[in-house]
C-alpha cells in the first residue's frame, strides 16, 4: 500500500514505529540486566527514545483513535518511564551516607521527641521505685514472671548476688542470639510500630517498661546490692534502654504527625515525619544489636563491677559523641 | 467492559501516564512468595550451621530465629533497591512499587515501607501464630491490630498500606507493551470480484470514537476465531454488525456474505479518517450521542 493511501495517524505510526521497537528492546535489556550494565550509547538512547515516546504519546492521544496503538504507546512509555527513573544510588554509598550524616542529623533534628521518650521511661522507673518501697508486693504486679526468673522479694540476697555475677546459662553466639530476641527487642519493635496508632500505646508501653526497671532496681537497692546491679545493668542497659527510648521517639514522631498534622494533610505530615522516624528506628536497631553483643559476650567476660560500669557508660558516651558530632558541616 | 482501577501519575516530562493499581490479593501472593524464598534461604544457612556442628541444640534454635530475622529484614529493602521496586515475588507477579510524586524511588522510601512491614504485618502475624487461649487479652489485641492493618489498604483508592502512605509509594501492575497491527492498513485493495466500498461524509456522521474502537476490537478478533463453531459465531456477529451499520448509515448497496469483513474494514478506515480529521478541528466525538451533547452544550 502506498504512503499516500494511508490516513494521517497511520502515517504517524509508520514513521515512528522503528524507534518504538528499539526503545522496547532497550527497556527489556534495562529491566533484565539493570542500567548499570548498559553501555553509554544504549543508556543515552534509552533516555532519548523515552522522551520521544512521551511526545509521541501525547500527540497520539490527540490525533489517533487507534485503540491498539494508544494502548501500546501507553504501556511502552510507562515501562520506559519506570526504567529511566530508577534509583541511582549504590548500596555502599547509601550505608556510608546514613552512618556519616543522615543518622546523626536525624537524631539532632528530633531531640525533643527523644527527650520525651527518655522522660517516659524515667517517669516509669521512678514510679516503679516508689511503688516497690511502698509495698514490695507491687513487684509481682508489674514484673512478668518469665522475665524475673525467680528473682523477687522472697529470693535470698545470696541468690540475687549470684544472678548478677554468676555464669548465665548460655554464652557467646547462642547467648547473643537469645538476648537479641529478648523482651527488649520486642518492646522496641512494638514501640515503634505502635507509634503510628496515635502515640498512646507507645507511651504506655515505654512507661510500663520503666516501671519494670524501677521495681527491679528497687529490689536490689533494698538488699544493698544497688551498685552491683548498676554495673550489671550498665554494661548493656545504657545502650539497650536508650535504643528503646529512641525507637519510642520514632514511634512518637509518627503518632504526633497523625495527631497534629499542622497545616499539611495527615498523609503529607506522616510522610514528612517518616523521613526521620525511620532513621531513628534504624539507629535503635543498630544499638540493640550492639547491646545484645555486650550482653552475650561482654557480661560473661567482665565480672568486675567497675569495669562493667565503665564499659557500659563508655559505649554510651561513644553513641552520644556520634549523635552530637556526626554529619556536622565544617565551618 | 469494565476497565480496572487506573491511577494517574505525572512524570517530570509532564505527559500523564495511567497505571493499573495492584490489588490486595496479588500483593499477598507476592508476599507469600517472598516469605517462602527468605524462609528457604534461612533454612539453608541454618542447616549449614548444624552441619558444622559448632553449637548445642538449644542455641541452634535461637540462631535459627536470628537468621530468619537477619535475612528477612534487609531482603525486601535491598531487593527493591536493586530491582527498582521489585522483590522476587513481585517480579513473578509482575507488579512494582512506584512513587506517588512521579519521581524516582528513593532509598528512604523503600526502607520506610519495608521497615513498617515489620511492624505492620510480620509482628502481629507471628503473634497470631503463637496465640493461645490462656493469654486472651494479647490475642484479642493482636487480632484487632491485624484487622486494622489489613483494613487500611481497603479504604484508600491506591490500596496503600500504612508503610506505603508513610513512604509515599504504591504498587502497580507492570503494563505489557504489545504492538498490534494497524487495522486501517488491513484494507484489501479492490479487485474485480470485490468492489471497493465508498462512503460519503454524511454516512460517517453517525458514530463516535467509542463505536469505532469497539469495531476495531471486533476486527482484531477476526483472526482469533478458531474451530468451526467459533468461525460460525464470528460470521453471525459480522452479519449482524453489517446489517446494523448499513441500516444506520443508509448504505444502499447490498454486501455479499463473503465481503462482510472487507466492508467493515473499509468502513473502519473511512470512519477513522473522518473522526480523526474532525478531532483535529477540535470536534471530539466520544460516541454516537455526540450530536445530542453538542446541542445541549
Amino acid at each position: 500500500m502506498s504512503n499516500a493511501d494511508l490516513i494521517r495517524s497511520a502515517r504517524f505510526r509508520q514513521e515512528r514505529e522503528g524507534d518504538w521497537r528499539r526503545l522496547s528492546d532497550l527497556v527489556d535489556k534495562a529491566e533484565g540486566q539493570g542500567l548499570h550494565r548498559m553501555s553509554f550509547q544504549e543508556a543515552r538512547d534509552l533516555a532519548d527514545l523515552y522522551r520521544q515516546a512521551t511526545t509521541s504519546l501525547s500527540i497520539a492521544r490527540e490525533i489517533s483513535l487507534d485503540r491498539g496503538l494508544l494502548d501500546y504507546l501507553e504501556a511502552l512509555t510507562s515501562r520506559a518511564y519506570l526504567c529511566v527513573y530508577a534509583p541511582q544510588q549504590r548500596l555502599g554509598g547509601i550505608i556510608r551516607r546514613f552512618l556519616t550524616t543522615g543518622g546523626p542529623q536525624a537524631m539532632r533534628a528530633s531531640w525533643r521527641v527523644i527527650l520525651m521518650g527518655f522522660l517516659c521511661m524515667t517517669a516509669g522507673a521512678v514510679a516503679g521505685y516508689f511503688f516497690y518501697f511502698d509495698n514490695p508486693e507491687w513487684f509481682y504486679v508489674f514484673m512478668p514472671s518469665e522475665l524475673s526468673g525467680g528473682r523477687g522479694p522472697d529470693a535470698s540476697t545470696e541468690f540475687l548476688r549470684a544472678s548478677i555475677y554468676g555464669e548465665d546459662s548460655g554464652s557467646g553466639l547462642g547467648a547473643f542470639a537469645t538476648y537479641l530476641f529478648s523482651h527488649n527487642t520486642r518492646i522496641a519493635i512494638f514501640v515503634f510500630g505502635l507509634g503510628a496508632f496515635l502515640c498512646a500505646p507507645t507511651i504506655l508501653l515505654v512507661f510500663y517498661n520503666g516501671l519494670i526497671l524501677g521495681v527491679f532496681y528497687a529490689l536490689y537497692i533494698d538488699r544493698g546490692l544497688g551498685w552491683d546491679m548498676f554495673g550489671w545493668l550498665s554494661i548493656h542497659g545504657v545502650t539497650e534502654l536508650s535504643a528503646i527510648c529512641i525507637a519510642c521517639a520514632g514511634g512518637l514522631k509518627l503518632g504526633l504527625a497523625v495527631l497534629f498534622p499542622g497545616h499539611q494533610t495527615r498523609r503529607a505530615a506522616l510522610r514528612a515525619a517518616g523521613h526521620d522516624a525511620v532513621k531513628l528506628a534504624l539507629i535503635a536497631a543498630m544499638m540493640l544489636v550492639v547491646a545484645a553483643l555486650l550482653e552475650g559476650f561482654g557480661r560473661q567476660l567482665i565480672q568486675d563491677r567497675t569495669t562493667r560500669t565503665a564499659v557500659g557508660w563508655g559505649v554510651g558516651g561513644l553513641w552520644l559523641l556520634w549523635f552530637a558530632l556526626g554529619g556536622r558541616k565544617r565551618p | 467492559m469494565t476497565r480496572p482501577a487506573l491511577d494517574r501519575l505525572l512524570p517530570p516530562e509532564g505527559v500523564p501516564l495511567y497505571f493499573r493499581i495492584a490489588g490486595v490479593g496479588v500483593r499477598t501472593a507476592a508476599q507469600f512468595t517472598d516469605l517462602l524464598i527468605t524462609g528457604i534461604g534461612a533454612l539453608a544457612v541454618f542447616l549449614l550451621v548444624l552441619a558444622l556442628d559448632i553449637v548445642s541444640a538449644n542455641t541452634a534454635i535461637a540462631i535459627a530465629a536470628m537468621l530468619f530475622f537477619f535475612i528477612r529484614i534487609p531482603y525486601y529493602a535491598v531487593s527493591e533497591l536493586i530491582w527498582n521496586g521489585q522483590t522476587i515475588g513481585k517480579r513473578l507477579m509482575k507488579i512494582k512499587v512506584v512513587s506517588v510524586d512521579g519521581q524516582a524511588l528513593t532509598t528512604q522510601s523503600l526502607v520506610v515501607r519495608n521497615l513498617m512491614k515489620e511492624a505492620e504485618i510480620f509482628l502481629p502475624g507471628t503473634l497470631i501464630l503463637t496465640l493461645n487461649a490462656e493469654a486472651l487479652l494479647p490475642s484479642i489485641l493482636a487480632l484487632l491490630w491485624v484487622m486494622g492493618v489489613l483494613a487500611v489498604p481497603l479504604f484508600n483508592r491506591r490500596r496503600q498500606r500504612l508503610g506505603d502512605i508513610i513512604a509515599g509509594t504504591y504498587v502497580i501492575h507492570l503494563p505489557k507493551p504489545i504492538l498490534l497491527q494497524d487495522m486501517s492498513k488491513a484494507v484489501r485493495p479492490p479487485s474485480a470480484a470485490q468492489p471497493s466500498f465508498q462512503f460519503l461524509s454524511y454516512q460517517l456522521e453517525h458514530y463516535g470514537a467509542f463505536e469505532l474502537q469497539t469495531l476495531e476490537g471486533v476486527l482484531r478478533s477476526a483472526n482469533r476465531a478458531k474451530g468451526p463453531d467459533a468461525y460460525k459465531r464470528h460470521k453471525e456477529t459480522l452479519a449482524a454488525i453489517v446489517a446494523q451499520v448499513r441500516r444506520k448509515i443508509d448504505y444502499a448497496d447490498p454486501v455479499r456474505p463473503e465481503d462482510q469483513q472487507a466492508f467493515l474494514e473499509a468502513f473502519y478506515k473511512a470512519q477513522r479518517a473522518f473522526l480523526e480529521q474532525r478531532q483535529l478541528f477540535g470536534d471530539k466525538r466520544k460516541d454516537k450521542h455526540h450530536a445530542i451533547q453538542s446541542d445541549q452544550g
